[in-house]
């Protein structure tokens, strides 16, 4: 099973080589790339200075490998790759990427919302919000 | 048979950090019951279980040697 966790922040190096890396491939036409920020929300005058990330690591690439399989059953994508945080990531930094690829364009957008959506909502992972005086509180994903 | 017991995010500040057994329970009612009155701080939070990694929906049978996880809301992304 791929394992989709990386420690601490998604660099954009790294991006940028996960794109370079397709150049061989020449029968896609599209990508669609989605990158989850950490955003420095100010909660009671608190703002975020990170969030930490922890999850059911077993159970989460059970679930992912599950969604992967769906997806390519149901969207003509070429390859699909997904990246998730885990540990602390500072604000500003990316915490979640996702690129799929596809021979034409929609089914590369499509997948990519239907796989992000189902990221935040089916994945056992857990966002702790650190504030700049060092307390804290759970991150509450909005619909 | 005991079953594994282990948790995460805001239901892991209640329960603590360490992996524990419970023994003696017959079902997840019965090991919530156990649990809530353990830490009774868990009624007040959201969650559900996992048995084995697999989300249950109502009672459950534990027949032992199970891993029960204990999920709250998820936020990851």
């Amino acid at each position: 099973m791929k394992n989709i966790f990386k420690q601490g922040a998604i660099s954009a190096a790294f991006i940028a080589e996960s794109i370079e890396k397709h150049k061989s491939k020449m029968n896609i036409g599209g990508h669609s790339i989605f990158l989850g920020q950490v955003r420095a929300d100010k909660i009671n005058d608190k703002e975020v200075m990170a969030i930490e990330y922890s999850a059911y690591e077993d159970m989460a690439l059970e679930k992912m490998h599950q969604i992967r399989e769906e997806i390519f059953e149901k969207y003509a994508l070429t390859c699909l790759h997904v990246y998730h945080s885990l540990g602390q990531v500072k604000a500003g930094e990316i915490s979640l990427f996702v690129f799929a690829s596809s021979v034409h364009r929609k089914a590369a957008i499509d997948a990519c919302e239907e796989i992000v959506e189902r990221i935040k909502s089916e994945l056992p992972v857990w966002g702790k919000e650190i504030f700049d005086n060092q307390s804290y509180q759970w991150k509450e994903n909005s619909k | 048979m005991p079953v594994k017991i282990i948790s995460f995010g805001p239901v892991k500040d209640i329960m603590g950090d360490q992996q524990f057994e419970v023994k003696d329970v017959a079902d997840t009612d019965q090991l919530i019951q156990v649990l809530h009155h353990q830490y009774p701080a868990l009624a007040q939070t959201p969650y559900i279980i996992a048995v084995d990694k697999d989300i249950i929906s109502g009672n459950t049978l534990l027949n032992g040697d199970q891993v029960v996880a204990l999920l709250p809301p998820y936020s990851g992304g």
